[in-house]
Parts: structure tokens; sequence; C-alpha cells
């Protein structure tokens, strides 16, 4: 059960996002549970007409999830926090994609999350890139509501140009995963498409319908993984199926090949080799919508990236940065399934070194950040050409990430890179990032260390099971430090460092007196983060004859964060209106059709500063919400141990 | 009571346990069972009913006192001039004495000793301000309960228990030794954690630490300038005194990590020896210091995030400084609060008094909050 400031949350998301008639019905079926069209229409006191409207438009966005068991049988619609949740993810997870896929994947991106999913063909449409396209038909109309941008969006500056560019950006993304195809499964419950599972698993083997005796539940369990991973493989996007000219590559007997998964990933290692224009179309029919599961590991990575670069500098950060692009690729999700075997060695997913020096960023200074690694020769990519006007840049670069700077001048004398020499340079380019990579495993946080410990393999992995609870501890600790203070942050850590202690030897570890302590530990006991135990001496249990064991548990204290960002992100979405309010008279005439696109002839200065003045409190209301939701990500979508939304 | 003269022979064994006493690591704590004493009073004492003649009457003068000790009875020495002090005393005041005498280096507690003696209350008073006028026991602190008096036998010094260690002055906390420690600890570990070196470039509007995270804050764009150099200032060079400018160029003070695994980061051991043989600190405190004191400021630090812990050393965290020495403490702490921070704490509700009251329909809600008018106003 999702917790009331989610709901509140979700709600004014899905205001936000699709109107008040589908936020309404979203509260009451949150409320009521599971139910059908009419029932649900009977409590939110609507007619049924009204109430499947509003029940489409939230199908569309899967906000709701329906299942229709048999043919006759009432459909139940059940709500999907998660996607419901996910509505305020839209900002983070475009500055992603614009951030590593470009402008014009940016506003792919945007369109479809606007409309939730869509068919490859009408997006191409929308674009005016299809033959038989009219202006404005697709996009733009289907949702003419205002989005989250409440009707100030900025007209988009880049458009795509071209079908190839267009079908290349789609392919791009759907071979990353950050979209995903849609199919009949997409819109179902969870707990449902587990029944159905199981369901066709029964049929399929265990024709006596029993299931009983541990051998039996082994096999049942098995089976119903199996078919699970079927599902999903035939769920996910796949060049042999997915791409154009359908017919021609499809066959049935392709679906299930074994080597499928294979292609897959050997696919998505080496991605960065398709050309583009002559990629064959994606069919028209295909219909995708955003991962957000992959997109949070988006998040997470460029989270992560940001710690690496913080505590050890820029050079390693980018390092860091690269591996986990490696590794993210073959990560396909977040929640490890348990293990079969606990006992056996965990396979952390690893990347080899030249795939990271693949995919680093040659600009990257990596010599002159470790001491004596790099010798006194900055490594030049094979920089031919515009030398000059290279060296300049990177003299910038290098004060902008303020590292040592080595370059000497007569470098630039040196010969263009032959071959052996640029072998060479590869050689001593790897020889760098792995240093930088020793650095980060040296680190206590354990940022990343090598796939097989003791070996001197060039395969690197990341322990993310592990990381990330370092990483949630740093988010508490983070906030911990910013509501109360450098003392309160001392006194946390070290209680979950040492477990449960008595106010006299808190006092004593932090160095504070007992009156300081004291306060500190009341303070953060009144707002649910320290608790403490009491121990009676006897049977009284007078307080002055209690021993008080005072702890810090950092899962309650992830949950009870977590709901206070629920709640502040509501909050700030909530004053969005009453800003609007504010500004109503400019707002409206900005609006006004004439006035629209001409503001700087029809506004006068005044009404001009007014209205950038309500722009910027919108985006920075708008910011904050996202910067939120970098927190969501990291307490509850970056570690399997949350399981709040998990219905 | 006890005859006037102190026979030559038991003045004689009382000085050989006395010296033996003194010289043993326990000093005058030292315990002498009865075959102990049998052995140095070989040539007074040749059989038990002498000895214990020849104990009775050092019993007596005060000068040796019994205990018992894991059930056989032992004997240990009394100071001459403690022992002439308590021959005059009375029952109740000798019973207390001997308490307090018991507790040695710990202490004992005002009301231990009255629940003890089982002497009623006046007299214990009255007892121990006599004690106290004949400088034979004094008061001492007890940090573990201030509010407790505590007795101790006036030639003694108070343990670490009971002092708290050496980050105690006269039972009160001692901050702003532990401040200087710790400020001594970050200097030392700061010069063995990374390379400092001095990069000169041209003078910006902006400082490089804003220009290199420019990118990150993309999102957050709406921020004001000036929080935002405070937010990102603590992420490399935080050392704004380092910077010498000259006219178009200004050196900048970066850290240069130490390739992994070729580098021994100072350990506590180290540190201590750095802390206790640097002239910071008075020598009389440096000697008391322990390492397992200074793993305790260590672990501090570690909590405080300017240390972590590498392989067996420690290492500055990145960008951390160090006060230097004479500069008074400024109000470092408020302005590491607006440094440090996430996407929630930025927002009014973070700090919100009444956020668990804020909602819909409710006395306080999104429409009327003050602080998010205060908020957006700010900066803008």
């Amino acid at each position: 059960m999702a917790a009331q400031n989610l709901a509140e949350l979700c709600a004014v998301l899905i205001e936000n996002h699709v109107g008040d008639l589908a936020a309404q019905i979203f509260t009451t079926l949150s409320e009521h549970g599971r139910c059908t069209a009419t029932t649900l229409a009977g409590h939110a006191n609507i007619p049924l007409r009204r109430a499947r409207t509003g029940l489409a438009t939230l199908i569309e966005e899967q906000l709701v999830l329906h299942h229709t068991a048999e043919e006759d049988a009432p459909t139940f619609y059940t709500v999907s926090w998660r996607n419901a949740y996910n509505l305020a993810r839209h900002a983070n997870v475009i500055a992603l994609v614009t951030e590593r896929y470009g402008e014009a994947a940016g506003q792919v991106i945007k369109n479809i999350l606007q409309l939730g999913h869509a068919r490859v063909g009408d997006l191409a449409d929308a674009y005016n890139l299809a033959p038989a396209s009219q202006r404005d038909s697709g996009i733009d109309m289907v949702h003419a509501k205002e989005g989250m941008t409440n009707g100030t969006a900025k007209p988009s500056t880049q458009h795509v140009t071209s079908t190839a560019e267009f079908h290349g950006i789609l392919r791009n993304l759907l071979r990353d995963g950050i979209l995903a195809k849609v199919g009949a499964r997409s819109f179902m419950p969870v707990s449902d498409l587990q029944e159905q599972l199981q369901e066709a698993v029964i049929v399929d083997q265990f024709p006596d319908r029993k299931v009983t005796g541990p051998k039996k539940a082994r096999e049942f369990g098995a089976a119903v993984n199996e078919l699970k991973r079927r599902w999903q493989i035939d769920d996910t996007f796949s060049e042999a199926v997915d791409v154009g000219s359908r017919g021609a590559i499809k066959r049935p007997g392709d679906h299930f090949a074994p080597n499928k998964r294979a292609k897959l990933n050997g696919g998505l290692a080496n991605g960065h080799a398709i050309d583009e224009s002559s990629a064959p179309k994606l069919s028209l029919d295909l219909i995708v919508r955003v991962d957000f599961t992959r997109c949070t590991l988006g998040l997470r990575s460029r989270r992560l990236h940001q710690l690496a670069r913080r505590v050890l500098g820029n050079a390693t950060g980018a390092v860091y940065g690269a591996l986990l692009k490696c590794v993210e690729r073959k990560v396909r999700i977040i929640r490890s399934e348990p293990a079969e075997d606990p006992d056996a060695d965990k396979i952390l997913p690893s990347a080899n070194l030249n795939e990271i020096a693949e995919s680093l960023d040659r600009e990257v200074d990596l010599g002159s950040s470790i001491k004596g690694v790099g010798g006194n020769k900055h490594l030049k990519p094979n920089g031919t050409g515009m030398k000059g006007k290279k060296n300049h840049v990177v003299d910038d670069e290098f004060a902008e990430i303020g590292i040592k700077e080595e370059l000497s001048e007569s470098e630039d004398d040196e010969p263009t890179a032959n071959g052996l020499s640029s072998y060479r340079s590869h050689a001593k380019r790897v020889k760098m990032i792995e240093a930088h990579l020793m650095l980060l495993e040296e680190h206590p946080k354990g940022f990343c260390k090598r796939a097989r410990a003791g070996s001197t393999s060039t395969d690197w992995g990341i322990d993310f099971d592990a990381l990330m609870d370092a990483l949630i501890e740093a988010e508490l600790d983070d906030t911990i430090t910013a509501k109360f203070g450098k003392k309160s942050l001392r006194v946390v850590r070290m209680l979950r460092e040492r477990g449960r202690l008595e106010e006299k030897q808190v006092a004593s570890f932090a160095m504070m007196r007992v009156k300081d302590v004291r306060s500190v530990l009341t303070e953060l006991q009144s707002e649910g983060l320290a608790d403490a135990q009491e121990l009676p001496k006897d049977n009284q249990r007078q307080p002055s004859r209690t021993t008080y064991l005072w702890y810090f548990d950092t899962q309650r204290a992830q949950s009870l964060i977590l709901q206070q960002t629920y709640k502040a992100m509501a909050r700030t979405l909530q004053r969005i209106p009453v800003e609007r309010d504010r500004f109503r008279t400019i707002i409206e005439k900005a609006e006004r059709t004439d006035v629209k696109d001409h503001e700087q002839e029809k506004l006068g200065q005044g009404e001009r500063a007014y209205l950038r003045e309500w722009r910027e409190v919108e985006e920075r209301l708008l910011t904050q919400v996202a910067r939120m939701d970098e927190v969501v990500v990291i307490l509850r979508d970056c570690s399997a141990k949350d399981v709040s939304l998990d219905t | 009571m006890a005859p006037l003269e102190l026979s030559a022979e038991c003045d004689e064994l009382y000085s050989t346990l006395l010296t033996a006493a003194t010289e043993s690591e326990e000093g005058l704590k030292k315990q002498f069972f009865q075959k102990d004493v049998a052995e140095v009073a070989k040539k007074t004492a040749k059989s038990v009913t002498e000895l214990l003649k020849v104990i009775q009457e050092l019993q007596n003068h005060a000068l040796l006192r019994a205990s018992r000790w894991q059930g056989s009875l032992c004997w240990s020495t009394r100071p001459r001039g403690a022992a002439e002090h308590i021959r005059v005393l009375n029952t109740n005041e000798r019973t207390l004495y001997e308490y307090v005498e018991d507790a040695h280096t710990k202490g004992i507690w005002l009301k231990d000793l009255k629940k003890r003696s089982g002497i009623e209350d006046g007299k214990v008073q009255k007892a121990m301000s006599k004690l106290e006028g004949a400088r034979l026991v004094k008061v001492i602190k007890n940090v573990r309960a201030p509010a407790q008096k505590t007795y101790m036998l006036f030639h003694l010094v108070p343990s670490d228990d009971v002092t708290g260690g050496s980050f105690f002055d006269a039972g009160d906390l001692d901050e702003v030794l532990i401040e200087e420690v710790a400020n001594l600890i970050v200097f030392h570990v700061k010069m063995a954690s990374w390379e400092e070196s001095k990069v000169r470039q041209p003078r910006r509007g902006r400082s490089p630490v804003d220009a290199d995270h420019q990118g990150d804050d993309a999102v957050a764009g709406a921020e004001t300038n000036g929080k935002k150099r405070k937010r990102t200032a603590d992420i490399e060079d935080s050392v704004p005194a380092r910077k010498h400018r000259s006219r178009d160029y200004e050196d900048i003070v970066v850290q240069l990590a130490w390739p992994a695994g070729t580098r021994e980061y100072p350990t506590a051991n180290g540190i201590h020896n750095f802390v206790t043989t640097m002239d910071a600190i008075r020598a009389s405190k440096a000697q008391q210091l322990t390492v397992a004191e200074i793993q305790g400021v260590i672990d501090m630090l570690v909590w405080d995030d300017k240390l972590e812990k590498v392989g067996a050393g420690y290492r500055t965290v990145r960008g951390i400084s160090f006060r230097p020495p004479g500069a008074v403490a400024d109000d470092e702490d408020e302005e590491d609060l607006e440094k440090v921070g996430n996407g929630l704490t930025q927002t009014p509700c973070a700090k919100c008094p009444v956020f668990d009251l804020c909602g819909e329909g409710g006395p306080v809600s999104a429409r009327n909050c003050e602080y998010f008018a205060e908020w957006l106003n700010h900066g803008t």
C-alpha cells in the first residue's frame, strides 16, 4: 500500500499532466483499490461515460493498468504507482537523453513522454516525415493540454529533419533500452501477469493441476521463471524482429532462437558502429514507450559519476563515467534476481579496459591528475589538423577541471601518430586508465573492483549492491547535515558504525558534552531518525533505573526521508498554480493568440520583465521537483531493498 | 590505644616492605601475602606467631592495612605521614578512610560511602570534612557522574576513567584542545595525502570551480549565482586564503592524487607520534595522549567527513583544508550548512516547522505558505 504522500503527489502530477478528471479518477481508484469501471464511477460520483473517458486517458499513459480475466468477465482497473510517479521524472529523463544522444533525441523523448506511448508511424507523421503527413496531426494535437510546463513550454529549437535521422535516433534509443516496445502485457498489473504466467505453466506442464511437495514446487518455480524470461525477451525490442520490412526477417521460429540473447548483448556492446543513415527503417507499426527502469539506471550512473568526481577529481571521475557507461549496457535490470546459489561468487557486471578506453572522451587529460603517472607528457589524441585551436581548448579544459597542467611546448612539434606510436599511445592510455581505476578501487567507498579478485585481469566490475548502500547512506548524510548540522552527522554516522550506544558512550566517542549530545539525540528522535531502546534494570521500569540505547535505523530513515521528499514535491508542484495566479494578468495576455510568438513587439518592457519573472519562478519550482526526483532515484529506485512500490 | 613507640624490628620490616612496594609497579597498592611478609621478615620473626605479632603492631600503628584478596589475607603499606594522621582518627573516621583507600584511584561516591559504612548521615558528613581538612582525602570530579561527590585519597592522581582521559580538564570536556588536535591531525594527514601544486591560469570572471560544474547544474539553472558558488565550492579548492593573484593570472592550489597502492598514508600510530612530538601541544599533555585517544579523534574526523580510511592509513577527503594556526575559528559550520544538501533540503519544506501539519484544506498549505514566498523572492 503506497502511502498518502505518494498518492497526493501522483494526483498532483496527473492533474498537471492530463487534467483533473483523470486525477480524480486516479485518486478514487487509489483509495478503493482494484475495481471495475462501474464501481469506480459510483465511488467517484461521476457518470460512467466520463469515468470511461478518464480511464482511457490514464491507460494511454499507463497510469492505470487493466486486466480482463476472461472473454466476458468485467475488466478490472488498478493504479500503477510507479508509472504515475514517473511523471515527475520526465524532466530528468529528457535531460539525460539530451545529454547522451543530443538535442534532437531529447525532443523525440519529450514527445513520447507527453504521449505516454506512441506508434512510430504517428511520430514520424508528427515530424512531417512520412509521405502521408499533415502538419500537426499527431503530437501537438493529441494532448493540446498543457504539459508539465503549463503552456509556457518553449517551442523546440531543434527539429528532426530527415527520416533517416529520425529512425536512427529511435533505433539508438531502442537498442540502449531507453525506449521499449509496448505490447498488450505492458498494460497489465504485475500480479495478474504473474497469475497468468502460473496458469500458463500449470496448463502446459502440470496437467493434474497439482503442485505439491518441495520438488514439484521447485520445478514449478523454475518453469515460471523460464516462461517469464521468454515473455520478457518477447517484449524486448530486437533488431531482427522489429526492424522494418517485416516478413522478410520475421520468422515465427526466430523468436526463441537460443543465440538471440547473445546477439542482443553483442549488439549493445559495440553499439557505436552502426551507421545511422544506412540503417533500415523501423516498422511504422511499432509502438514505443520510454522505459523508466533504464533511465533510472542512467540517472544512477550520472550520480555515481558525480560522486567519484567530487572525491577523486575530474579525470578520475571521467574514467569512472566511462566505466559506468560500459557496464550500464550490460546490466539489464536494477533488481538482480536472487542468486540461486548464495555461496557462489557474485558475478559483477564488468567491462574491459579497452572498452573503457573506447568510450572515454579523448579530451580528458588522464596523466596529470595522478602524481607521477603521466610523466611530463600530455597524451594527445590523434591530434591532426586543428592543432592551434585545439590547444587552446585543452588549456581551457585544464583550467576548468582544475588539474595540473603539464603540457610542454615541444609536444606540438611531434610528428602525427603513425602506426607504432599510436599503438604505444594507446597502451599508455590504457595504463593510465588502469591507474585511475585503481584509485577508485582504493577509495573507501569501493567504486569498482577487478572482475576477478586478485588477478591482474583487465576486466573491471562494479559491485552495485554495496555501492548503492554507500550512496544511500551518503544521501541520508547530506540530508541530515543540511537539516540538523555537522554535529548530528557525526552522531548519526557513529551510531551507524558502532550500533546501539548509551548516551554517555555517544558523548565520549563523539567528543562532545553529554548535554550537547542529549539535545542532538532528542532532536533526531523527534524527527524519527534516531531512536532509543529501553533496557529497564528492574521490574518497575522506572525511567531513572533504565538504560537507553540509541540507534540509527538506516532503512527507516530512508523511507522517512523518501516520504518527506514526496510531500515536498507535492507542495512544490501545488505552489505553481498559486504563483500562476499571482502573475495571471500577464500570462493571459501573453497567451492571447495575437500576442503569442510576438512577445517582443506586443508587450511593453515592464510586461516582458514581469513575464520573465513568472517564467523564472515556474522554472525554479520545476527544477526543484526534478532535483527532488534525484533524491528519490537514490533512496527508492537504486537499491533492490526498497519495496515500497512493489504492489 | 597504640603503643607510643614502634619497635625497631617492626620499623625495619616496614621499611623493607615500603621499599618493595614503591619499587613495584603497583606502588602503594602492592599487596603482600603472608608468605611474602614471612620471606621479608625471616630475620625478625622465625615463627608464624611472632610474625603475627609484628604485623599486629604495624597494623596498630596504621602502617599496614589488612585486606582480603581472593579469600586470603594480605597487607599493603601506608606512607608514614598518612599513618600518623590515621592514628589520631576515631573509629568512624577510620572506617570511612579505609573505604576511600580501597577505592584507590577510582574514587568513591559519598552515597556509596554512607551505604557501605552504615554510619548515619550527619556523622559521615562531619567525618569526611574532617578528613578533608586533614588533607587525607580530597574531592574530585568524576566525568561519569559530575553531580556526585567523589572522594579519593589526597596523594593519589585520579585514573583516566574518572577524569575522562586527556581531553578532559578538571572534569570538563576540553573542546579547544580537541579542536586543536583535530586541526593538527588534518594538517599532518593532508600533507601526506595529496600532492599539492599550483596551477597558473588566466584570470576569468568566474572561478574555475564554477565553470567546472556548470554542466552538472544544468538542471539547477534557476539557482542564483551566489548560491551556486557556495554549493560547489566544497568540491575542489576551498582554500581561498591560498589564492595568490597577479595581474592577469591567478595561482590555484590543486590536489593531485598519488597512484593507488604506492603510498602509505599515515596510520593512527604515526599520527600519534606526530602529534605528541610536535611542540604545538603542552608537553605534559602530549605525554598523556595515548594512541587510543588519537584514534578517537581520527574516528571523529572520519565521521565529520574530513578523513577517509585508505588501506591501513588515513587520507584527508579531497578539498578539506586545515585552519592555519592562530586563525580564529570562524563560523565555518554555518557555511558548511549551505554547501551540502540535496533536492529535498533546498526546498523550504525541508526546514519547515509545520511540515507535518501542511496539507490541502489544512491550516497550512502550499497556497498560504510564507516560506515559499520568501524562497522564491530570495535572489530574484
